[in-house]
């Protein structure tokens, strides 16, 4: 699974590095039930602070993607249906993006999203 | 097949042929004052003879010993050593000079010494010889510089300015995997159940089992610090290559008879030309290190990997 963050970008590392995970999955170089690398090795890797990595993790756990187990670390949920919800919530991510740079507060932006939904 | 060139090989014999010429000359001119037996081995309590030789098959032997390690060297010499041929033949010719010289005149070989510093001034003459020999590797050329990073068709995955990356990868080997469990296994079992003490013959099952399992589960990194190798159940051993010696990366896929051809199995592979961590066939990351030698991985997506390495290598020779 290949990680890329740009320090000098405005997104935050935590988010850079979630994205990567979804995009791994999506692209299929990452398969549901893969364990991702440990928090601590990944930050060493990337030359970044620990709790970088776990702000990721748990982001991409909020999101339904992985599953964080003390002492077991952290594992893509398995499942057939894994990349398309990565697919799914990066598109979700872009749209967000789209409707704060479009000046939507978080309020509109959610009812928006009630109101496709049937 | 040693691939040195032909100039790096002179150098090697060099030292040895002039020791030999110094050594058979001094021999000719001193013909008449030479003992008919040469005290040539000396105990350790003040240097005193306890060893003697005849005087034709002292020349004789002494001519082999410089000759075989002459060829020896010229053989297998590398860039890097080339001063380790400059200091043996130093050595071994100052001892050799040294010993014709104390044998000289000697009409009793009993009575011939060879005291201490005689082995401090070979020493010393094999400091010299060796800074000498360091000082002419720079007459050889460096290794293939084809083996730069700079190869037009390897790999790369481009990355902006300020970028960070790192690829990372577990894979496992299934029957590695029932191999070293089974072995670990039949340890307890054997040392319950054999009889005593060929029971002891289970603890082989430790031996094979431990090493079997740590190879079955191997993660693999590439960073800004290289290439790194580690069972994915503990942090070492590992083995690591860093960005330095890293002199270009490529993908190959290896079928069953490839491992056997160029690795002769699975497992930790260590050939004359190649190291290998070979878990499965397939996909393998080949690493070209600058000193020539390449180290296979087998990992799925090496593709990416060697392209990153690339990059990362290119990138690191920049800065």
């Amino acid at each position: 699974m290949l990680f890329r963050v740009d320090p000098a970008s405005a997104v935050p590392l935590g988010d850079q590095i979630a994205a990567c995970v979804r995009g791994a999955l999506a692209d299929g170089s990452a398969a549901p039930g893969e364990r991702l690398p440990a928090a601590r090795e990944l930050a060493d890797s990337l030359g970044v602070n620990v709790h970088t990595v776990l702000r990721g993790y748990q982001r991409l756990r909020e999101e339904g993607l992985i599953e964080l187990r003390r002492g077991r670390g952290a594992l893509i949920v398995p499942g057939a249906t894994a990349p398309d919800r990565a697919r799914l919530v990066s598109r979700l991510r872009e749209a967000a993006a789209e409707a704060r740079e479009l000046g939507l507060t978080e309020e509109e932006f959610v009812d928006l999203a009630r109101a496709s939904l049937g | 097949m040693n691939r040195a060139a032909p100039r790096l090989r002179a150098l090697a014999a060099l030292p040895f042929a002039l020791a030999l010429t110094v050594h058979l000359v001094l021999l000719a001119l001193r013909y008449d004052r030479l003992p008919d037996t040469f005290a040539t081995h000396f105990g350790p309590d003040g240097g005193h003879a306890d060893g003697f030789t005849g005087r034709t098959a002292f020349t004789a032997v002494s001519a082999g010993l410089l000759l075989t390690l002459g060829a020896g060297w010229t053989l297998l010499v590398r860039r890097g050593p080339l001063w380790g041929a400059w200091a043996t033949a130093g050595f071994t010719g100052t001892l050799l000079v040294l010993l014709v010289r104390d044998n000289l005149d000697a009409t009793d070989p009993e009575r011939v010494g060879f005291p201490l510093a005689n082995l401090l001034f070979a020493g010393a003459v094999a400091a010299l010889l060796a800074l000498a020999g360091r000082g002419l590797t720079r007459l050889v050329p460096r290794d293939e510089p084809a083996a730069e990073p700079g190869t037009p068709d390897a790999p790369r995955l481009p990355l902006g300015a300020g970028e960070v990356a790192g690829w990372t990868r577990a894979t496992a080997s299934r029957p590695l995997t029932v191999l070293a469990v089974l072995a670990l296994a039949a340890t307890p079992a054997v040392l319950l159940l054999a009889p005593w003490p060929a029971a002891l013959l289970g603890l082989l099952g430790l031996v094979v089992g431990l090493p079997g399992l740590a190879l079955a589960r191997i993660r693999v990194t590439v960073d800004r610090r290289g290439v790194t190798v580690r069972s994915a159940l503990a942090s070492r051993p590992r083995v690591r290559i860093s960005l330095d010696e890293v002199a270009g990366a490529s993908a190959r896929d290896l079928d069953t008879a490839a491992v056997l051809a160029e690795f002769g199995g699975w497992g930790y592979r260590v050939r004359a030309h190649r190291t290998g961590v070979i878990v499965r066939s397939g996909e393998v990351l080949v690493v070209r290190r600058s000193g020539g030698r390449e180290f296979a991985v087998t990992v799925p997506d090496a593709r990416t990997a060697a392209a990153l390495l690339n990059t990362l290598a290119e990138r690191h020779g920049k800065v």
